[in-house]
């Protein structure tokens, strides 16, 4: 779990899973269906697209709206994840999902304005 | 007593011929062709039904002029021919007909005969062949039809029967020539008629100066040649407002024409139109060749090469509309008015102001496609333009350009910021759109150095604020908000109001930095700011500064370091030799982060599209 929180994560929707096999991710979403093992659950991206994300463990509480989960994405492309956390939508105004995507986008657009990289102060 | 061909008039209305039918003749009327043969328009029995639509071939108008036909006279008719008009209805044309009992030799009307009615033919009747001073109860067919039950059917079906063998050619209902293009009517003709669309119609405007009262209404027509700015005064304003409904057709006809006067209209004429007394104004219902509007529309980015006062035409979407504001004008006359943004396809926006009941019902909600006929350029801002009382305001209308723009902006035009040809004004936001500034550009663009005030909007961060001195002691007068006095006798000065008060009201004039990613910038915010940036107001925060001194300074705390919009104004003053920026808070508003981000994407997309 360490490891991956100290890496760059960047941000990415369903289209761009597949450029990032293998590699750390955060990947926010809305929570479509949770399978009843709680092992697995599916997301929708802000372009309506869905992505499969699976866990260590089975779920230990409800989980529904918008959440943001860190992983690594599989060889098939699903996310697996390490870590979740869930943004309250009862507080401040709502969250706009369709926006999130298009600076997804954006950030993706323009690699030379919003590098992922670390950078280390020596 | 001769036996009528009962029947008879239901087949010949229907089509179905019937050879020799014997017929009472029960009216007959000459209808004035004008510069052609008169026609005779014939209303016949068959001692069951009546039918007025029968038309005398030209070859037997001598018939008619010589009383050999005449109201009461039997005849057969011999032979004839049926014209189905564009609406199905039917005319008989009497080609031959016999005469076998002339009028003097019958008593009366044969039987008790109705009107006959089908469908086609109701209209037919209700219209009775109006008929020179012998015949009963007639309704002038040259006076406007107003005045009777608006059946259209019937008043087309007139105009249709006078129709000559080539029906194509449009002739006027009775009493008129024929039709003539809106281009070749000038002063030196009295006798045309012309068939128009009205494209616009004002309201009722009523004046009162020395020489008395009056009213007017003016309206804008236009045909296929071209067209026409047409006013009414006073008692033609009664006859002929209600009548006017936009976007139908109208004969008109016996207008007076004098040279137009350019001031008031964009329309394209030399001549103007004045209805008087004789004028006639006559629904058509025949109008689809009858162009819709007449626009000659100028792009938004030429408006800047016209002259101040133009009247132009233009159209462009809607960006963004202000709500509705009432304001007294002049006279003393309460008039709302609104402000929106129009943007064209070549990216240039101008604000335009709506006036009256306009203002007030429109709905920019959709960004809808806005065409303004006879706009007014005027130079307030820059360019902006102005709907006078004789524009027209049209809303998403079926033409052409608005189908190109609506398809321009929905595909690409949305995304453009849209750069305006209005200068911002007092609060720097026309149209609910805000210039907005980043606090470098502000700097870099020089903005306030000209000789008026800038306006603009930003998004920064408060990273200052200036508690010494942020409270004045100013006059308790309710208009008055100058500095007073201390007379250090417990009494207060005001030199303005020039009275001297026991107390004083406690005002806000707080100095602040506020910065965003490039740069920063020293602001005053003034009293409602002040007061909104600190969330308190002025007199509780007298209160603290006297008397708790850290509950104070937490104010100021809290209020540090907030991301805030802010409005402001900024202009060079000179003071003493010395030239300084001076930049005021106008106003504060949270940040609406949707509406930021979406304003960043769009000018993300921008710059990389350059």
């Amino acid at each position: 779990m360490a490891g991956i929180l100290d890496v760059p994560k960047p941000r990415i929707n369903c289209s761009m899973l597949s450029q990032h096999i293998n590699r750390p991710v955060c990947f926010l979403g809305r929570v479509e269906k949770v399978h009843s093992t709680g092992k697995t659950f599916t997301m929708l991206d802000g372009e309506g697209q869905t992505a499969t994300v699976e866990l260590n463990e089975p779920l230990e509480e409800e989980l529904s709206g918008i959440v943001e989960v860190i992983g690594m994405v599989s060889n098939k492309g699903v996310l697996m994840a390490t870590t979740y956390n869930i943004l309250q939508e009862d507080k401040g105004i709502p969250f706009g999902l369709e926006l999130y995507n298009e600076a997804v986008k954006v950030l993706h657009d323009f690699p030379q304005y919003y590098p992922f990289q670390v950078t280390t102060s020596s | 007593m001769m036996k009528l061909s009962e029947g008879a008039i239901e087949a010949l209305a229907n089509g179905n011929g019937w050879n020799d039918a014997i017929l009472q003749l029960v009216n007959i009327r000459k209808i004035d062709g004008g510069s052609g043969p008169a026609r005779f328009r014939v209303m016949m029995s068959d001692g069951r039904d009546t039918l007025s639509s029968f038309m005398l071939s030209t070859q037997l108008n001598f018939m008619a002029e010589e009383n050999i036909l005449a109201p009461n006279c039997i005849c057969n008719l011999k032979r004839h021919v049926t014209n189905i008009l564009k609406d199905g209805r039917r005319v008989v044309i009497i080609l031959e007909i016999d005469v076998l009992k002339s009028a003097n030799e019958v008593a009366g009307r044969i039987g008790d005969p109705t009107p006959y009615f089908d469908g086609q033919n109701k209209g037919l009747q209700q219209a009775p062949a109006p008929a020179p001073a012998p015949a009963p109860a007639p309704v002038p067919e040259t006076r406007p039809l107003q005045q009777q039950n608006r059946n259209e059917v019937s008043r087309g079906y007139n105009r249709d029967l006078v129709k000559k063998a080539p029906p194509a050619m449009p002739v006027t209902p009775g009493g008129g020539s024929k039709v003539v293009p809106i281009a070749s009517l000038n002063p030196y003709q009295s006798k045309w008629t012309v068939r128009a669309r009205v494209t616009n119609k004002s309201s009722i405007r009523t004046w009162s100066n020395s020489r008395g009262d009056g009213r007017l209404f003016s309206m804008e027509i236009v045909d296929e040649s071209g067209e026409i700015r047409v006013t009414a005064f006073n008692q033609e304003v009664d006859k002929f407002y209600s009548l006017i409904e936009v976007g139908k057709v109208y004969y008109v006809t016996k207008g007076s024409l004098k040279i137009a006067n350019k001031q008031y209209t964009s329309v394209k004429n030399d001549y103007e139109m004045t209805l008087n007394g004789e004028s006639t104004i006559i629904p058509c219902e025949d109008n689809c060749d009858v162009p819709m509007v007449q626009c000659d529309f100028i792009p938004i980015a030429d408006l800047e090469k016209r002259e101040k006062d133009a009247i132009v035409d233009v159209i462009g979407v809607c960006k963004s509309v202000d709500e509705v504001t009432r304001l007294t004008t002049k006279s003393n006359r309460e008039v709302s008015k609104r402000t929106l943004n129009l943007m064209d396809m070549s990216g240039k926006m101008v604000s335009v102001t709506l006036w009256g009941e306009e203002a007030e019902k429109f709905d920019g909600s959709e960004q809808p496609i806005v065409a303004i006929k006879g706009a007014k350029l005027s130079d307030f801002g820059g360019r902006s333009i102005s709907a006078s009382f004789s524009s027209t305001l049209m809303i998403n209308p079926d033409i052409p350009e608005a189908y190109k723009i609506r398809g321009w902006f929905d595909n690409e035009g949305h995304t453009v910021v849209g750069q305006s040809l209005t200068e911002r004004r007092g609060t720097g936001i026309i149209g609910g759109i805000h210039i907005w500034k980043t606090l470098s550009e502000v700097k870099a663009e020089h903005l306030g150095h000209g000789d008026k005030a800038d306006y603009f909007s930003c998004t920064a961060t408060i990273v200052y604020l200036r508690k010494e001195n942020c409270l004045y002691q100013a006059c308790p007068s309710q208009d008055c908000n100058k500095k007073v006095i201390d007379q250090q006798n417990g009494m207060f000065r005001c030199e303005k109001c020039d009275k001297e008060f026991p107390n004083f009201k406690y005002r806000l004039i707080l100095s602040a930095n506020i910065a965003d990613y490039g740069d920063n910038q020293w602001v005053t915010c003034f009293q409602e700011s002040a007061e909104a940036i600190l969330g308190q107001n002025a007199a509780y925060l007298g209160q603290l500064k006297d008397s708790n001194e850290s509950a104070f300074d937490e104010v100021f705390q809290k209020a540090n370091f907030n991301t805030l919009i802010f409005h402001n104004r900024v202009k060079l003053e000179t003071y003493n030799d010395e030239s300084r920026i001076k930049a005021t808070v106008l106003s504060v508003a949270p940040v609406d982060h949707i509406e930021y981000i979406r304003r960043l994407m769009v000018n993300i997309r921008g710059l990389a599209a350059k």
